[in-house]
């Protein structure tokens, strides 16, 4: 019984591991960013705080994405 | 040098998997050399300096407005100062004609009372004085008056017998001799 | 296939050294170029073999360190009451990270300790990236690993050391692992997860965001002007003006790494910074 391949994908996989890594984060850091464009919209004297707590968020999920990165590279 | 670069792929070790992660012991040392070079170049030399100008820039300028306004509340509290000196040098000078003013007054009453009392002193032992030498003449006279009357009388009384004339004449002869007594006394 | 620049303005022998280097290790001999990882570990000049190791990453390396030193050595012996245009550039550079990082994050009587440190950061990481795009130079230090670990190791101690300053010992890490507001059964899986996010991923993060972007944006570099050279060159006819696109591209990618540069360093330095906060604060 031999199995005819259909299809075949070569390569390295990580690079296809990776993309679909960076989704998540990038659709967490443009929600982020957003909310924090428009609470300084809103409430401008606020706005260095409301930068800082965006940093603090964007740190926590860019490293998502990094490890998505370093994963890939890794294996 | 070239030769060996050109030989062969991965000269220079390309590391792969985990190892990409890992740096080598000769990259950690020449990153800490360079790492520590710019950290002392920041921590001893440019930052001391830059707070030391930044400090003595805002000293300049907040020691500068400090200053100014000092300066000029001092210089409102020396005309404030000023001012009331004058003022009071003015009501001293005043206060002091006024004390002339009232002394000069009393001193002239002073001497008036002194002379009035002085001149009715005068006046008083004057009086006593005429009075005592009037009793004294009174006295004086009143012993005369009775011995000229005595003898008046005797030279009257021996003279009486003989006539009116010859009255006259003692009487005329003894007030001369009265006249000429007194004269002599005076 | 080409170190961007160098190889088509100089006869340096070591970037012809390290143009070869990668002709050699990507294979390619006349088709597309690709770059590949061996960009970033160029053969080894002096002292091979030893912990004194020089290649062209190190040598880029000690000449931005040079660089800057000797930039800041000067501004500073010439540094005034009323500043030159040098200074005042170097006065805006410095502020930059006093007032808007460190004081605006921690306040002004927390941030005085950490100002050296935070200074550093910026300053370094901003002028070991930026050789990534300057000609001759054209490796950024930044993109191996050694540099960036090197730094979160030194963000690392230092908010552990404010956490421990302000807390103690065994109080931060008690507000840290179990902070308040939470029920208490949540404890079992709060406190692992809040390990590993403190202690395991803030230096780890700290690290490969730089890296992988410096990374990233150098083999994108070397792509587009490795492209544009070998379309105008090597390639025929018609895909000739698609080299222009690629050098526009090219030029669009620099002015954009100049700017990632930066902003990579002003991360780096404000992510410290917030750690630092962080500790500091009791949850």
């Amino acid at each position: 019984m031999d199995s005819t391949t259909l299809a075949q994908v070569t390569g390295n996989v990580a690079t296809i591991g990776y993309g679909l890594a960076t989704l998540g984060p990038g659709i967490g850091i443009g929600i982020l960013v957003a909310k924090t464009q428009e609470a300084t919209a809103r409430q401008p004297e606020v706005a260095g705080q409301l930068r800082i707590n965006m940093f603090i968020g964007m740190a926590l999920v860019e490293a998502l994405g990094l490890i998505g990165l370093v994963a890939g590279l890794v294996f | 040098m070239l030769h060996s670069v050109t030989i062969a792929a991965g000269e220079g070790e390309v590391p792969t998997g985990i190892w990409l992660f890992i740096p080598p012991d000769y990259d950690i040392l020449w990153s800490a050399v360079a790492l520590v070079a710019i950290a002392l170049l920041f921590w001893k030399k440019v930052l001391p300096t830059f707070t030391k100008i930044l400090d003595e820039r805002t000293e300049l300028i907040q020691g500068g407005i400090a200053k100014a306004e000092s300066a000029q509340a001092e210089a409102q509290e020396a005309l404030a100062e000023y001012t009331r000196q004058l003022a009071e040098a003015r009501a001293e000078a005043g206060r002091i004609r006024e004390a002339a003013r009232a002394e000069g007054s009393v001193i002239v009453a002073e001497l008036r009372t002194k002379a009035s009392e002085d001149a009715a002193r005068i006046l008083e032992n004057a009086q006593r004085q005429i009075e005592a030498e009037r009793q004294q003449a009174a006295q004086s006279l009143k012993a005369e008056v009775g011995a000229l009357a005595t003898d008046l009388a005797s030279r009257i009384v021996g003279e009486s017998l003989a006539d009116s004339a010859r009255q006259s004449r003692v009487i005329d002869r003894f007030l001369d001799e009265l006249e000429a007594s007194t004269a002599d006394q005076r | 296939m080409r170190a961007p620049g160098p190889a088509d303005l100089g006869e340096c022998a070591l970037i012809t050294a390290a143009t070869n280097h990668l002709l050699a290790a990507s294979g390619e001999d006349g088709g597309f170029p690709i770059p590949s990882m061996g960009e970033f570990f160029p053969a080894p000049i002096f002292f091979e073999g030893t912990i004194f190791e020089f290649n062209r990453m190190t040598l880029v390396r000690l000449v931005a360190t040079i660089v800057l030193v000797a930039l800041f050595w000067v501004v500073t012996n010439r540094a005034r009451l009323v500043p030159g245009r040098a200074q005042n550039i170097a006065e805006m550079g410095l502020d930059f990270v006093r007032v808007n990082i460190a004081e605006e994050i921690l306040g002004k009587q927390h941030a005085r300790p950490f100002i050296p440190l935070l200074t550093t950061m910026f300053f370094a990481i901003f002028a070991l990236n930026i050789t990534g795009v300057i000609p001759f130079l054209n490796i950024a230090s930044t993109s191996v690993v050694a540099v960036p670990m090197l730094l979160a190791v030194a963000s690392f101690v230092a908010f552990i050391y404010a956490g421990i300053k302000a807390h103690g010992a065994v109080g931060y890490l008690r507000t840290t692992l179990f902070p308040s507001g939470v029920p208490w059964p949540i404890y079992i899986i709060l406190a692992p997860i809040e390990l590993l996010s403190t202690f395991v991923l803030r230096p780890a993060t700290l690290t490969i965001r730089l890296m992988a972007n410096m990374l990233a944006g150098h083999l994108l570099l070397v792509l587009f002007f490795g492209m544009t050279h070998w379309l105008f060159l090597e390639a025929d006819g018609a895909l000739k003006g698609v080299g222009v696109i690629t050098l526009g591209a090219a030029i669009a990618f620099t002015v954009f790494e100049i700017f990632i540069s930066a902003l990579q360093a002003y991360i780096f330095t404000l992510l410290t910074a917030v750690y630092i906060n962080l500790s500091q604060e009791a949850h």
